[in-house]
């Protein structure tokens, strides 16, 4: 009987390899080789621009970065970058998330004026955004945005201008996907939950401490990864909004500057996995409030 | 503890009349059952109490003070959810503390009062738990025990029971009976299930379709059913009815359809008297009814078709064929009857019950 069983026990855990092979072949084409091919080019002078064959050269892209202010310049950026755009986000999406949770005439549309900053295809929303913050100067209020053009960039320095619009932009459309996401969250939890809480407490604020919040905390910890990691290894929005005339730039477009417009391969590949550190703390410090443990001590 | 109220209480929504014209006067200590199928406006009522649905119309008084415009909180009633509504991210302690913790008790207090609604319940050993931990059975307790450590005026029961397996259901019936009989708080307490309704119920408040049907003690609403309606509600297996129509003959009045002639008893025949020549419902129980022997008089005997047997044990089901119709008789557990047995029948006289076709008043 037990031989039995272990041998089509055997078989179903081949079955189960055999299911699994194509995604492991995928998963080791798309992200594994690249991935490799990376970390190895982080340890070379490839170049295009280089005749002959790459040669290791050990850590030394990665030294050069250490001492390269560029690349603590765009560290700083990204990490504020990262930050303002996340807070802003989380508190704008929560209140997005909070108004729709409870029905009112006309919510219907108030629910599609939010959802579509996100719905629309960034690429156009960029154009109008850029056209909105600079406008053609026959523009009626087009005096008024170079005014708050120079104010800002005389005071924060040259291309801080842009620099907002881009943290605008970036929350203008994550806030919008994090309000829907949170209102997927609240819609799951059970409404006399809050209920609950109503019949023991007049306190909004009281109430949306000790009851919302925690309810909400795996979609709060969801909603922050993906802004987090979003912001921190974001390119295109930076990208597209300024035409890649980046003077604040972050460490997405540094990489992609160095290795596409430089040539230089190795270093680019060694600043791209300088992420992965501050990724991966993210994703551990967060994963834990995803999912809490399942056995408490008793 | 205290009175509850409810005058020409109504609830509108938007195209749906969910509470019409209610009126209740839920007593001191009483614990009072609201019943009926699902839409009734039972939960809409109960709701309504609670402050968790708008008054549309109407007003409900608990204790002395009008308490329409008063927040769910300052209204001093617990309610208890059908899903427990307890809280995942916190210990069965902290669920039962919750209201307590949220109007600012002292620590001590709430401490002693957990413990004292523990011990009630038989949950000591879970009060460090999480709620996914527990049983069903131990979930409802704890929802049960949050409401209890806030003694309040009023327990709001929304069917409480509806979660849990049949036999823990009959098992914490009890347990509820035997609280209230304890802590003697009033309640309202909402289920579809008639059977709950007649256990727990002081009285029981019959509902359909937004209105009160009839209110009444348990057995008061079993033998005197308002109207068709409470008389088919109430009762298991349901009230038997035939369409007959009322005939004068030999100095009395008889119940009349192909297959079937029933003379009504003297007591019912004055008010049946002024439905000569015209067609009512017949109510009988199945309990009413049993095999006929000699002593039984042909007025009340009618031939039945065995066409199901559900032997139960303790009684026997049999679904006959009487007349044009098929009803429930509930014989005793040495009847001998097979499929397809023809039957005789008899009715007892006194609990035929009889029922406008219009108004589906009782007559």
């Amino acid at each position: 009987m037990a031989a039995a069983r272990s041998a089509g026990r055997t078989r179903d855990i081949r079955l189960a390899y055999l299911l699994l092979a194509p995604t492991l072949l995928l998963l080791l084409t798309t992200l594994a080789y690249p991935i490799g091919w990376e970390i190895w080019t982080s340890f070379t002078d490839l170049s295009p621009l280089k005749d002959g064959s790459a040669e290791f050269v050990g850590l030394t892209n990665y030294g050069r970065l250490l001492g390269d202010p560029e690349f603590w310049r765009a560290a700083l950026v990204t990490v504020v970058y990262a930050i303002i755009t996340s807070v802003a986000k989380l508190a704008l999406g929560l209140g997005f998330a909070l108004l729709l949770a409870r029905p009112f005439r006309g919510r219907a549309l108030v629910f599609l004026a939010i959802f579509i900053p996100w719905a629309y295809p960034a690429g156009v929303s960029v154009i109008g955004w850029y056209w909105t913050l600079s406008p053609p100067t026959t523009t009626a209020y087009a005096p008024a945005m170079g005014h708050l053009k120079h104010l800002v960039d005389g005071t924060l320095g040259t291309g801080a201008w842009a620099f907002t619009s881009i943290i605008l932009f970036n929350i203008w459309r994550g806030s919008s996907f994090i309000g829907v996401l949170l209102l997927a969250g609240i819609n799951a939890i059970p409404p006399e939950l809050f209920e609950c809480a109503l019949l023991e407490s007049k306190s909004r604020w009281r109430r949306f401490r000790l009851v919302t919040v925690p309810l909400l905390r795996p979609f709060l910890a969801l909603a922050v990864f993906l802004s987090l990691t979003g912001a921190f290894a974001d390119l295109a929005n930076v990208w597209m909004l300024t035409a890649g005339r980046i003077v604040f730039p972050v460490i997405g477009t540094h990489a992609y500057f160095l290795a596409v417009k430089a040539g230089q391969y190795g270093p680019a590949s060694a600043l791209a996995l300088t992420l992965v550190p501050f990724l991966l703390t993210i994703l551990l410090v967060l994963f834990r409030l995803f999912d809490p443990p399942r056995r408490e001590a008793t | 503890m205290a009175q509850v109220m409810m005058k020409e209480l109504n609830k509108k929504y938007d195209e749906v009349h969910a509470v019409k014209d209610v009126n209740l006067h839920v007593r001191d200590k009483e614990f009072v059952v609201l019943v009926g199928p699902s839409g009734c406006g039972k939960s809409t009522t109960l709701r309504m109490v609670a402050g968790l649905e708008e008054i549309t119309a109407g007003e409900i008084t608990i204790g002395d003070r009008v308490v329409n415009d008063l927040p769910p909180k300052d209204r001093d009633i617990a309610m208890v959810f059908q899903n427990y509504a307890l809280y995942p991210h916190m210990t069965v302690y902290d669920n039962m503390a919750f209201g307590l913790k949220m109007r600012k008790f002292p620590k001590p207090e709430i401490a002693k009062r957990v413990q004292e609604a523990a011990e009630i319940l038989g949950i000591q050993e879970l009060l460090k738990r999480k709620p996914r931990q527990l049983s069903g059975g131990q979930r409802q307790r704890v929802a049960v025990g949050r409401a209890i450590v806030r003694h309040p005026q009023v327990f709001l029961f929304d069917e409480p029971l509806s979660n849990l397996d049949a036999k823990l259901r009959v098992q914490m019936r009890v347990e509820l009976k035997r609280l209230h009989d304890r802590l003697e708080t009033t309640a309202i307490y909402v289920t579809h299930d008639q059977v709950e309704a007649m256990t727990l119920g002081d009285r029981v408040v019959v509902m359909k379709d937004g209105w009160i049907q009839q209110v009444g003690e348990p057995l008061e609403l079993y033998s005197k059913p308002a109207n068709r309606f409470v008389a088919g509600f109430i009762g298991s297996p349901a009230m038997n009815f035939m369409d007959v129509s009322v005939a004068e003959a030999n100095g009395a009045l008889w119940a009349e359809t192909p297959g079937l002639r029933v003379k009504a008893p003297a007591s019912i025949a004055g008010r049946l008297g002024a439905y000569k020549g015209q067609r009512v419902t017949l109510g009988i129980r199945p309990e009413d009814l049993h095999v006929a022997t000699g002593s039984d008089s042909a007025d009340y005997c009618v031939e039945a078709v065995v066409e199901v047997v559900e032997p139960l044990g303790s009684e026997i089901l049999l679904d006959v064929k009487v007349a044009q119709s098929v009803i429930v008789a509930r014989v005793d557990p040495t009847v001998r009857a097979k499929l397809h047995d023809k039957l005789r029948l008899a009715l007892l006289p006194e609990q035929l019950r009889f029922f406008d076709n219009k108004t589906e008043l009782a007559i």
